[in-house]
Parts: structure tokens; C-alpha cells; sequence
């Protein structure tokens, strides 16, 4: 693409209340069909009235694929109104960015909750047996996505070490059990073990089933790569044997880390055109925010940069002017050709109403800025 | 330090560490209270459930120290948001390398202790068994480093009135029954320098009593560094997470205090073999013969689901035959 600053979804969408009402077979309140009727108007939403003869209908296996297939429609539509360049379907789909994956995938058992805050859980699973292929995951999302954008698509994937990550390793240990008398250096070298056959075994195939499938474009989102900066080299050498050969473009999401204890690790990632980070969370007037893109073009760093321009965590609409004042602000630090606009993360945890105004006000600035710079 | 009524110390004594993962009737109840559709009272006896089976346990599973399991805290500083005046609960933040967060405290103005009553909420001596009662509380340093200082000028001030403020809480854990008190204490492995680490030896000399023994537990990094060190303060026993502090440089040292093995992973659901950890275990107790030796998990068991640290107990109680 020869377009300057071209803009990105980076993550997942809100769930539409009129989705969760029907698939957990609630009674369809009218805030529900209000939301239908008011998005469907502002994105050009072609299936409103199938979507409300289907809240009529009770939820059977057909039913509930329809619905499913409509929902992705919806966040296709929703995306392209806001006039990003490159989108998906918002996860619409997808419980979240973990357990998908982990169910779907061999050599997992869940347990049961942990607590992640307060009264917040979530499930982690255990790797019982050797992680492996299950089915191509994302596939069939892919497949409708593809068929129904009319925007050029970019697929977002879980990554190897956050799979792991956010696993227990129970396998991979008692396969060196007796082996190091040092329990540190046993999980450790397990756990190198376990991130590299989530990327081998599990998450290579299906990464080519969306190769295969016409997949141009392919997000690694890993938000636990920073959790353990030893780490990092196991994300890097599962990265580069779950991608080579591949034959579609690679990049990788990360956020909300001290990008710096990445490094020289990252640089080693062989297939990665893109590196998709967080910066406006950390912003503020004298653009602080944005020397981070100083010290990791200092630290080596030459890819594009995917520049995270709206906090995902506050409903303060940056407007069109601050975006462009960021984006030219890392313009001229790295060159307009190495920057792709987005926001931090996925606008999940925000209202319809902010996510739209958000990524409107990023499609806006992106403009604005391509603009200065030619005018 | 310790001279007060403690009950005959066993050869190996077996405890628990930290906060207790909540039972799956908990987590539904605790999450239905915050959707509405619980209330209050329906969370305070799914808790009580949990806090009973979590003493039963324990017992059965022959356990030398017993513990509350912290079940109605939210995060290890949250309490003392109701016990102390000058802190609030803040924003959420991550607690060191794990997928869990805790409130930062936000220190808004001098650290006192101030309702007295609260500490009957938090802390449930009433259920636990007399002699064997143990509480857990963060330590100074670990409590000052994870806060958001907006009142005091410098670090080692907060430590040290926070470190005066949890002595005032361990005087009511002596009225109420405790006689072992454990000082969670992950920042000292993680952040600390030479320098603060004489500010830390002070706040602990504040926090000595000769009633209770008190128990100054590491983890989530390596000790190596700072061992020597934490030799010279004022506390019965250092813990070590043996996930993180590698045991031949610990096996150098003369030990001249008790010692806490945290060799039981509380954030893998393997359950590990006793007869590996009891080698381990055995090694350490044979080369530098603390004065006595504990064994536990090496952090709370609440990064585990609610099952899987049950069988972690029982680990434990396997362990413990094994080595004692």
C-alpha cells in the first residue's frame, strides 16, 4: 500500500447486547433492538432485519451458526464505517484471545477459575499431554471475513508464548523431572520446551490452514512476551519455526511492557514486517509517550511500527489533531513509510458509541497528518 | 526473639504461605454479588464455607501451622485500606510476573492504624486452632514498594510507618492467639538495594516481638543476593521460593535462623513428586542444619485452581513424612 499512515484495527470489539441476549437465550430487551436499529443506520448494516426475524426465533444449532456468521458481518461493517484500512470482524466470535485457542487445540485440560482482580477469574488450562493441532481454529471466521470485507484484511492470532503463558506446564516439567537438581533452572528449560511446540506443533498448522485459505496478513498478539524479559528468546525461536516458509505478511502485537527489555532479542525475529505496540497510554502534552520510538529505533529497531494512538483504557476521545501530532511526531523520528496508525489494543472494554467515535478520530487524523506532510 | 508459649517445634513444620484460592461455588457467588444478582450475605457464607473446608483440610491434612487462607482479601495490601487511615485502594496494577493484579495502594496520608475492629474481619483467629494459629501480612518493604507514595518524602519514611503501623496490628494478632506471623516480603528479592535494605532491618526491629515467632518470606525472585543480609534481622526464619533462589549458593552459608523451603510450586498445577522434593529438601536440611526447618508451597496457592491446591496440601503432608 502506497497510502501514508495507513490505519489498522489492532484487537477485539465490545459484544453487541442483542449477540449475548440470544446466544445465552435471554429475553431480547428493547435497549437491545435499539442498538440493532441505531448501528445498522450509522455502519450501512445490510442484515438488520434478518438479525431481528432471527431474535425471534428460538436458539437452535442453525440458528445460533446464523447469528454467529451476522455478528461477524456486523463488526466487518462496523470497522469499515469507521474508515480503517485494514480490519477484521472485531473477534466477534471468539470468547477471548486465550481460551479459543485452547480449547480447540490438543494436549489442554481446564481445571477450573483462577482469580485475575478482585472478583475477576478467568480459566487457565493445564498442558497435560504434548500441545498439538486440534482444528484450524480461525479458519472458518477467516473464510467469511475474507468474503465479506470490502477492505483489505489483517487476521489477529494468539501467539506461542502467550499460549504457554498463560498455561500451566505440567508436560513439558515431568518430562524433565530428574533431570536438573535446581528446580528454577527445570521450569525454565520446560518452559522454553512448551513455547516452542505451541509454536511448532499447534500453532504453525494452523497458521497455514489461513495461508492456505488466502490469509495475506497475519497479527501475532502477544501481551504476555514481557512478563518474563528471560523469556523472550523462546518467543522468538518459537516465532521463527511456526512462520518460515509461510508466504504472507507477519506482525506482531504487544502492549502494555517495558518494550525495552525485549531487545536485541526481537530484532531476531526473522518474518515479522511489523511490530504493533501501545504508546498513547503512556502520552501526555510533551509527547513522552512517544520518545519510545527513539530509544527502539537506538535499540536497533527498523521495522514498521504499528503506533497505538487512543488510549483503549480511557472514553476521552483524542481528537483528530492530537492523533496527527503523534503520528507526525514518530513521522519524524522514523519516516512516514515505516508507520501504521492504530489503537493501543482492542477497544473491548469500551462502549459502541466510543469505539466508533475513537476509531473514527484515528482515520480522521491519519488524514489530517498525510496531509501536512504533502501539503 | 521468640521466649513466649510456642508449642513444641516438630522437626519439619508444614504451613501454608499465602491467600487460599477460592472453591468454584465462591467464584460464582463472588461474581454473581458483582452482576447484582448476589448479595452481600450470600458471599459471606459461600466464604465461610470456603474458610471452614480450608481449616478442615489443614487438619486433616496434619498441617503444624494453620491458616485463615486470606479468603475475603482482595489482594494482599486491601485490607489495610479498612485497617489504616491514610491509604486508599488505586488503580489496578500487576502483581510481579504473574496474570494476576492487585490495587495499588495510594498512600494519601500518614499510615496509622486505625479501625481496630476491622482486623476481626480480615484476620478469623475465632476458627483457627489455638497454638497453631498463623497469620500472613505483607511486609514493610514490600508494602511501601507496591504503593503509590503521595504523602511521605521518601521511601524508607513510608517503610518505617508502615512498619509502625503493622506493629500495632501484631500486638492485636498477640491478643487474639497468633503466635506466628508471616511477613510476605516478594519486593525484597526484586527491587531492593544495600541501602534499603538497612531501612528494612530497622522496620523489622520495629516489628519484633518475643511472643510470636515471625517468619520473613521471599519469592517470586532470587534471595542469593541479599541472603547474608536478611541473616541479621530481627525474625525467627527466612523463606525462600525455590523456584526462584537456586540452592547451592544458599548451601554455603551458615544458617543461623530458621529456614522456610517454599518448594511446592504454587503457579504450576503439576503436583510434583515428593520423593524429588524430598531429596531436595533433605540436601538443604543436611548441609546447613537450620534451627529448624518449615515447608510450604513457595507463594499463595491462589494463582491454582481451587482443586488442584487441595492436592498441593496433600503434597504437602506427603512431603513432610518424607522428610521428617
Amino acid at each position: 500500500m502506497n497510502k501514508l499512515f495507513p490505519t489498522q484495527e489492532i484487537g477485539s470489539l465490545p459484544k453487541a447486547p442483542w449477540q449475548l441476549a440470544f446466544l445465552r437465550g435471554k429475553t431480547i430487551e428493547d435497549s437491545d433492538l435499539a442498538h440493532l436499529k441505531k448501528w445498522s443506520q450509522v455502519i450501512g448494516f445490510e442484515a438488520e432485519e434478518e438479525v431481528q426475524q432471527l431474535l425471534k426465533t428460538p436458539k437452535t444449532p442453525e440458528s445460533e451458526k446464523k447469528m454467529r456468521e451476522i455478528v461477524s458481518l456486523f463488526g466487518i461493517r462496523f470497522l469499515e464505517a469507521t474508515g480503517l484500512d485494514y480490519i477484521y470482524d472485531g473477534e466477534a466470535n471468539r470468547i477471548e484471545m486465550y481460551e479459543h485457542a485452547i480449547r480447540n487445540s490438543q494436549g489442554f485440560q481446564f481445571y477450573g477459575h483462577v482469580r485475575a482482580f478482585d472478583n475477576k477469574y478467568y480459566r487457565k488450562a493445564a498442558c497435560v499431554s504434548k500441545a498439538g493441532f486440534g482444528k484450524p481454529y480461525h479458519l472458518d471466521e477467516y473464510r467469511y471475513v475474507s468474503a465479506h470485507a470490502k477492505r483489505k484484511v489483517k487476521v489477529p492470532v494468539t501467539g506461542p508464548y502467550t499460549l504457554a503463558e498463560w498455561s500451566f506446564n505440567e508436560y513439558y516439567q515431568k518430562q524433565l523431572s530428574g533431570k536438573y537438581s535446581d528446580l528454577g533452572n527445570l521450569k525454565l528449560e520446560a518452559k522454553r520446551d512448551f513455547v516452542l511446540d505451541v509454536g511448532k506443533e499447534l500453532l504453525r498448522p494452523n497458521l497455514k490452514a489461513l495461508v492456505d485459505a488466502g490469509a495475506e496478513w497475519i497479527q501475532i498478539d502477544e501481551p504476555a512476551l514481557s512478563t518474563r524479559p528471560e523469556e523472550v528468546p523462546f518467543f522468538v525461536e518459537a516465532f521463527n519455526e511456526c512462520t518460515a516458509g509461510l508466504g504472507c505478511r507477519l506482525s506482531v502485537h504487544i502492549c502494555y511492557s517495558e518494550y525495552q527489555q525485549l531487545y536485541p532479542s526481537i530484532l531476531e525475529l526473522k518474518n515479522c514486517s511489523q511490530l504493533a505496540l501501545e504508546f498513547a497510554n503512556r502520552d501526555d502534552e510533551k509527547r513522552s509517550g512517544y520518545k519510545l520510538v527513539q530509544q527502539l529505533k537506538e535499540l536497533g529497531e527498523t521495522r514498521e511500527i504499528g503506533l497505538g494512538v487512543s488510549d483503549v483504557h480511557v472514553n476521552t476521545i483524542e481528537d483528530p489533531q492530537l492523533i496527527s501530532d503523534r503520528i507526525i511526531y514518530a513521522s519524524n523520528i522514523i519516516g512516514p513509510e515505516k508507520i501504521y496508525v492504530n489503537p493501543d489494543c482492542g477497544l473491548r472494554t469500551r462502549s459502541w458509541d466510543i469505539v466508533y467515535q475513537k476509531l473514527n478520530s484515528i482515520t480522521k487524523g491519519a488524514e489530517l497528518a498525510r496531509r501536512k506532510l504533502t501539503s | 526473639m521468640c521466649s513466649g508459649p510456642i508449642q513444641r517445634i516438630p522437626l519439619v513444620i508444614a504451613h501454608l504461605t499465602g491467600i487460599y484460592p477460592r472453591s468454584e461455588n465462591a467464584v460464582g457467588i463472588t461474581r454473581a454479588f458483582d452482576r447484582g444478582k448476589a448479595s452481600r450475605e450470600d458471599v459471606t457464607k459461600a466464604t465461610q464455607t470456603d474458610l471452614t473446608n480450608l481449616i478442615a483440610i489443614q487438619k486433616a491434612a496434619g498441617l503444624d501451622l494453620v491458616v485463615d487462607g486470606q479468603l475475603n482479601w482482595q489482594d494482599i495490601f486491601r485490607p489495610f485500606s479498612d485497617i489504616f487511615t491514610g491509604i486508599t485502594p488505586g488503580s489496578l496494577s500487576r502483581w510481579f510476573d504473574n496474570n494476576t493484579f492487585y490495587r495499588k495502594p495510594v498512600v494519601k496520608d500518614r499510615v496509622r492504624l486505625g479501625n481496630r475492629t476491622a482486623i476481626d474481619l480480615y484476620f478469623r483467629s475465632d476458627l483457627l486452632p489455638n497454638k497453631q494459629k498463623k497469620a500472613i501480612l505483607p511486609g514493610p518493604f514490600t508494602f511501601a514498594c507496591a504503593s503509590q507514595n503521595e504523602a511521605y518524602p521518601n521511601l524508607p519514611d513510608l517503610i518505617d510507618d508502615v512498619a509502625h503501623a503493622l506493629r500495632e496490628v501484631v500486638l492485636e494478632l498477640e491478643q487474639r492467639g497468633y503466635r506466628y506471623l508471616q511477613f510476605s516480603e516478594p519486593y525484597l528479592t526484586s527491587t531492593t538495594n544495600k541501602t534499603n535494605l538497612q531501612f528494612v532491618k530497622n522496620a523489622y526491629a520495629t516489628l519484633s516481638r518475643s511472643g510470636t515467632k515471625s517468619i520473613l518470606h521471599t519469592y517470586f525472585n532470587n534471595v542469593e543476593e541479599i541472603i547474608v543480609d536478611l541473616l541479621n534481622f530481627a525474625v525467627d526464619c527466612i523463606g525462600l521460593d525455590l523456584y526462584a533462589t537456586p540452592i547451592e549458593p544458599i548451601l554455603q552459608y551458615s544458617f543461623t535462623k530458621e529456614l522456610n523451603c517454599g518448594c511446592i510450586d504454587g503457579r504450576n498445577s503439576l503436583i510434583e513428586s515428593a520423593q524429588d522434593l524430598g531429596s531436595l529438601v533433605e540436601k538443604i536440611q543436611t548441609t546447613i542444619s537450620p534451627k529448624a526447618l518449615y515447608i510450604s508451597p513457595n507463594c499463595d496457592l491462589e494463582f491454582l485452581p481451587y482443586q488442584i491446591a487441595e492436592k498441593k496440601i496433600r503434597l504437602l503432608t506427603e512431603l513432610k513424612s518424607k522428610v521428617s
